[in-house]
């Protein structure tokens, strides 16, 4: 038997779980193996420095704390009633389409593409504004042109200057 | 007989029954917790963790189990996610002496110094372990308990347990065999 196989028998050794013929194999064997006889003897150690491990004692404030946990858990309980209540699920839910937009731009991997993106869009948003806003400006300045005149044809309309004709036909 | 009372009077909500429950296990699921994640306030945490999940499930536990061995396989699924989400191997354990002199009621002069020293280098070991061998061998060679009892507790075959509790022991010897000859300048 090998050395690799012998240390696959060591732990069945110690705990007496070996067929006789695999106990006389493992003795034969660290009879004549001194690194695997070493093994065995740390082994050995080992397994008795666990079993001397002490049981440690639990602090008061622990045990305090464990016997609060059913007062914690109601309140939490409470919370997340209150959280999970129908007419809370609509602002969930836009909060969520929101946190879904928000970490899509904020973790796009081309972020920088689409700030430009959106700067171009903005400017060409600007532009169209600016661009109304002259148009609404000439036109003003072109109607102070004709004030004078389209003065006087509302004065000459017919409900405006009925008074005048009656007069005259008198 | 009791202790199926306890629970239940647990599930309806009776405060007396759940101190009654902690005062019952709470060693138990601390000390696992201690030596499987080597700190003290880490265990605490984690022992809090634990009992809060049992308060959580304690309604879906089938009677017809060993209560015990159900609450440490809650105990060491628990015990095992954390240690894969937050690799505490990673981290450094506890020194030896700090909990564990002071609650070692047996060890006084007349423990001898090598034990000592094999006890010291074997607790730090335990952290060269992966996390399946090191909960088989806390429940074997610390616990002391039986290699059914183990297999029920992590649902795993027999073989399987006594092989992981095999390995584990191969290396925790190997590292107190690395410190040993450290220690003597080799």
């Amino acid at each position: 038997m090998g050395c690799e196989r012998i240390e696959e028998l060591l732990s069945p050794y110690l705990e007496d779980d070996l067929t006789q013929e695999q106990k006389r194999n493992v003795e034969t064997h660290i009879h004549t193996c001194p690194g695997c006889a070493e093994l065995l003897s740390l082994m050995r150690e080992t397994k008795e420095s666990l079993s001397l491990f002490p049981e440690v004692d639990v602090s008061e404030n622990l045990i305090e704390k464990l016997y609060e946990l059913p007062q914690k858990r109601k309140k939490f309980r409470f919370v997340a009633d209150f959280l999970l209540r129908p007419s809370f699920q609509p602002i969930m839910a836009a909060a969520t389409i929101l946190l879904v937009f928000v970490s899509f731009y904020m973790f796009h991997p081309e972020r920088s593409t689409i700030n430009r993106s959106i700067e171009r869009q903005f400017n060409i948003g600007f532009g169209k504004v600016e661009k109304l806003y002259a148009e609404a400006e000439s036109i003003t300045h072109t109607l102070g042109k004709y004030k004078d005149s389209l003065l006087v044809s509302i004065k000459n309309l017919k409900p405006f200057r009925g008074d005048k004709d009656e007069q005259t036909k008198t | 007989m009791q202790l199926e009372r306890i629970i239940k009077e647990c599930v309806q909500g009776n405060e007396g029954a759940w101190k009654m429950l902690v005062n019952s296990y709470s060693k138990k699921v601390f000390n696992l917790a201690y030596q499987f994640a080597g700190s003290y306030e880490e265990a605490e945490d984690l022992t809090q963790d634990i009992f809060f999940k049992l308060h959580h499930s304690i309604e879906k536990y089938d009677f017809e189990k060993n209560f015990s061995a159900w609450l440490l396989t809650l105990a060491r699924n628990y015990l095992i996610d954390q240690y894969r989400k937050t690799k505490w191997e990673k981290k450094s354990r506890d020194e030896f002496n700090e909990h564990l002199l002071s609650a070692d009621r047996r060890s006084g002069p007349e423990e001898s110094a090598m034990i000592r020293e094999s006890k010291k280098a074997v607790w730090r070991g335990f952290n060269h372990l992966s996390s399946e061998i090191r909960m088989a061998i806390i429940l074997r060679d610390i616990q002391g308990k039986k290699y059914e009892e183990i297999a029920e507790i992590m649902d795993l075959p027999l073989g399987t347990i006594k092989s992981r509790v095999n390995r584990g022991r191969l290396q925790l010897a190997k590292i107190l065999k690395e410190t040993k000859e450290e220690e003597n300048g080799m």
